[in-house]
């Protein structure tokens, strides 16, 4: 593992971009490394695009980063907003059903993106695309899609299940901790080894 | 006819503001300030009104330069701390027609809990400021002052101190100045400071800044006097009446512009003498930016950094420094234009802006209010969120609680109901009560639509004074706003905000009411209850996709080739249903329990 890793988890305003990243951000502390993280707050949350980085390591300085190497995003115009960060080696991990459209697409103004399988292979990204949503509901609640999809991601980080168990009860309130438990075991469960070739 | 009058500093900025054209004066009273509006009040011409703070005036004074008035808003100095949090965001949104604030500082604390120097918020919002040093300037600089608020679009600081404002001397008055009331011409890029404008409005005011400094190199009111002595002094105000007095021979940088400070005539006297003094009261505003081009200075190690000065003083303390500071001469090292951050790359993905959620029922407010050309006067809330297309619903955002002094002042320069406020509960309570007091006083025109969601749904539905709910989860009281008008004697009504057919009908009694009234738009945050009133579905056949259902801007419904959908994000709220005129829209047969 180099120096230090980033992780922009990114998603429109009420998906739960903050708790995805606070799991994260606990489970790497559970592995004993530094973290710092950057979270927008705010307006911005009102069914806007939302960044929420986590950086962690030996030692981090800057709680941001415009280089990022994996980028977890819970709708797929996010996901191709998110590619722009990536370079090649970067990893995408994409919500392949989610797609909510901005009032722009919604009023024909600007065109939904396509094809993000082949906008990733274009920048040389590999990408992880699971159908969260499915997962989520399977685990109890469409609301885990963000849970269920860093389930999915959750393999290509060099932690254990043991720290990913303990990141999840330090990040997520007790009432809703066994159906996002049972939605990460989902997200974990749906990606093949060969996907999860780690960072 | 003698035109030569006799008068007070404060007296004199009253006269000078009637000259130059301003219709509008505000203020509470201050000292060293307060006879400026005592004086506009009793001059012809100019409607002066007392507002129950400097923060209200100020947001007044907003609403009327909006409307095409010039303004003159004054106060003492610690007055422009109330008035501040407007004050940061006006220096962005600028003017229409010339705003001038004057704040009087007070030196030596005649009549003032602390001193301060007023002179650091024209530096802190980057914006100009006139210092007079007579009678005659103050009354002269009121019009220079309103001539480049509106050149530059941008508020004026004017400083007076005790000894200007309470000072007395002739003053010949001029011919007036050709005004015409200014058009109002609704821009939100300019007037509603959300992030995405706000942040083009802050690299304007940057630019502007440095054109500011270009003008202060060119002013008639920075003169650099030529003396016979190889001493030159750098000052402003009322304290270049000393320093004339105690130095009659030394070569004189008077600097009625005083912010932004003119580097190059600096730069000037220190070609014509070897050595310069800044003489100021309070802070060293001048000698530390002198001291940032390298030049070296004689300042506050000499004149004291408190109290008042005079002649004096000002001699005693530099006599000898004048006769034994061996003459230096260093060339100035002028700092260069600042860089703005590079803008960010153009998207080239559909963009994702926040929304008024799906299910605000709130949305309601702004439907009908679309329904009546009047101006919306909004505030700081997710309610901004209605200011976005389709909606189009508000003009104006400035700060916490500025809506209703804005409408207020707005209304009062064009003598109609012509705007409105809207305000959330949490922002009311915050500083919106305040202005509506005022308003009221004064016999505004206007109508304050609450839109009371019973939390603070911004920052994350904390607790406010009309939920009752404390930091720690406990319950306080809850305050009822009805009541609360009516301990005021201001109308109120409060209407359901779902109820969009009974609202639209009160709404249109109160605009077409004469006088000023409350309306509260009670309903919970869709964000807090989360609940699926019912499923809506549309009739494809009647569905003509004439776009009143889109109008309403809700991010659950999709237009489509023949007829709109419904999607995900709806929480059956029914607002579409009842802006339907053909009846495309309606629940399904099995509804969900609530």
């Amino acid at each position: 593992m180099k120096g230090v890793t980033t992780v922009s988890l990114m998603g429109v305003g009420g998906q739960g971009i903050l708790l995805a990243a606070a799991i994260i951000a606990e489970t790497a502390s559970a592995e004993g490394l530094r973290v710092k993280a950057s979270e927008v707050h705010g307006m911005a949350q009102r069914g806007g695009s939302v960044v929420s980085t986590v950086r962690f390591g030996e030692r981090v300085w800057s709680p941001v980063s415009r280089a990022t190497d994996v980028v977890i995003a819970t709708e797929l115009l996010e996901g191709h907003r998110g590619l722009r960060l990536l370079g090649p080696q970067g990893i995408l991990v994409c919500a392949a059903t989610t797609r909510i459209a901005p009032g722009s697409v919604l009023r024909g103004e600007e065109a939904y993106p396509d094809d993000l399988h082949a906008a990733a292979a274009a920048r040389g990204v590999r990408l992880i695309a699971v159908d969260a949503e499915a997962l989520a509901r399977e685990a109890g609640t469409v609301r885990a899609v963000n849970v269920a999809l860093l389930g999915a991601a959750s393999a290509v980080f060099p932690f254990t299940a043991d720290s990913w168990q303990r990141g999840l009860k330090a990040a997520v309130p007790a009432k809703i901790l066994a159906v996002n438990e049972r939605a990460f075991a989902l997200g974990r469960g749906a990606v093949s080894n060969e996907d999860a070739q780690a960072l | 006819m003698d035109r030569t009058l006799f008068l007070m500093g404060n007296e004199a900025i009253g006269y000078g503001a009637v000259r130059a054209g301003a219709t509008f004066a505000c203020a509470y009273p201050g000292t060293p300030s307060t006879e400026i509006i005592e004086t506009a009040a009793r001059l012809e011409g100019i409607h002066a009104e007392w507002c129950v703070n400097e923060k209200v005036s100020l947001e007044t004074a907003v609403g009327t330069s909006r409307a095409g008035a010039r303004t003159i808003v004054t106060m003492k100095h610690v007055g422009l701390n109330v008035a501040a949090d407007p004050l940061l965001t006006l220096t962005e949104t600028g003017v229409n027609a010339g705003l001038v604030i004057v704040s009087a500082d007070d030196p030596g604390m005649s009549s003032s809990q602390n001193e301060q120097d007023s002179r650091n918020y024209a530096k802190f919002a980057k914006i100009p400021m006139l210092e007079p040093s007579d009678s005659q300037e103050a009354y002269d600089f009121v019009a220079e002052a309103f001539a480049l608020s509106e050149e530059f679009d941008t508020p004026v600081l004017l400083r007076s101190s005790t000894k200007l404002s309470h000072g007395r001397g002739q003053v010949v008055q001029r011919a007036p100045v050709e005004f015409e009331a200014r058009e109002y011409v609704k821009d939100i890029t300019k007037h509603l400071m959300v992030p995405q404008w706000a942040r083009l409005r802050n690299r304007f005011v940057i630019e502007r800044l440095q054109r500011l400094r270009q003008r202060a190199e060119e002013s008639p009111l920075n003169i650099l006097e030529a003396g016979a002595a190889d001493f030159g002094i750098i000052t402003s105000g009322v304290v270049y009446q000393y320093a004339r007095e105690a130095f009659p021979d030394a070569w004189f940088l008077k600097l009625g512009m005083s912010h932004p400070l003119p580097y190059k005539k600096v730069a000037e006297l220190y070609e014509r003498v070897s050595r310069v003094v800044v003489i100021e009261e309070l802070d060293p505003f001048i000698e530390e930016q002198v001291r940032m081009l390298g030049l070296p200075v004689i300042g506050k190690e000499a004149i004291p950094a408190d109290g008042e000065l005079d002649q004096d003083i000002v001699f005693q303390a530099l006599e000898p420094y004048v006769t034994s500071t061996p003459p230096q001469r260093r060339l100035p090292v002028f700092p260069p234009a600042p860089r703005l951050a590079d803008p960010p790359p153009a998207a080239d993905l559909p963009v994702r802006p926040p929304v008024l959620c799906a299910g605000c029922k709130h949305r309601s407010v702004f439907t009908a209010l679309k329904r009546h050309k009047l101006a919306a006067m909004g505030d700081i809330g997710c309610y901004m969120l209605g200011a976005d297309p389709p909606l189009n619903a508000l003009d104006s955002s400035l700060c916490m609680g500025a809506s209703v002094g804005v409408m207020a002042g707005f209304n009062e320069a064009l003598g109609r109901k012509a705007a409105v406020a809207v305000i959330g509960d949490s922002t009311f309570f915050h500083s919106g009560i305040t202005p509506l007091i005022s308003a009221h006083y004064n016999g505004a025109e206007g109508l304050v639509l609450i839109l009371d969601n019973r939390t603070t749904a911004m920052t994350g539905h904390q607790g406010n004074p009309g939920s009752g709910l404390r930091a720690d989860l406990t319950e306080g009281p809850a305050i009822d706003i009805e009541r609360m008008c009516d301990g005021m004697g201001i109308r109120c009504v409060t209407v359901d905000a779902a109820d969009y057919p009974a609202l639209k009908a009160a709404l249109k009694a109160e605009i077409d009411a004469p006088g000023l009234s409350v309306f509260v738009a009670k309903a919970p945050c869709a964000l807090m209850v989360r609940e699926k009133l019912g499923e809506i579905v549309v009739d494809e056949e009647r569905c003509n996709v004439c776009g009143l259902c889109l109008d309403i801007g809700c991010p659950a419904i999709a237009p489509g080739e023949d007829f709109v959908s419904i999607t995900d994000g709806c929480t059956g709220c029914g607002l579409c249903i009842e802006v339907c005129h053909r009846g495309a829209l309606g629940y399904a047969e099995h509804e969900i329990d609530r």
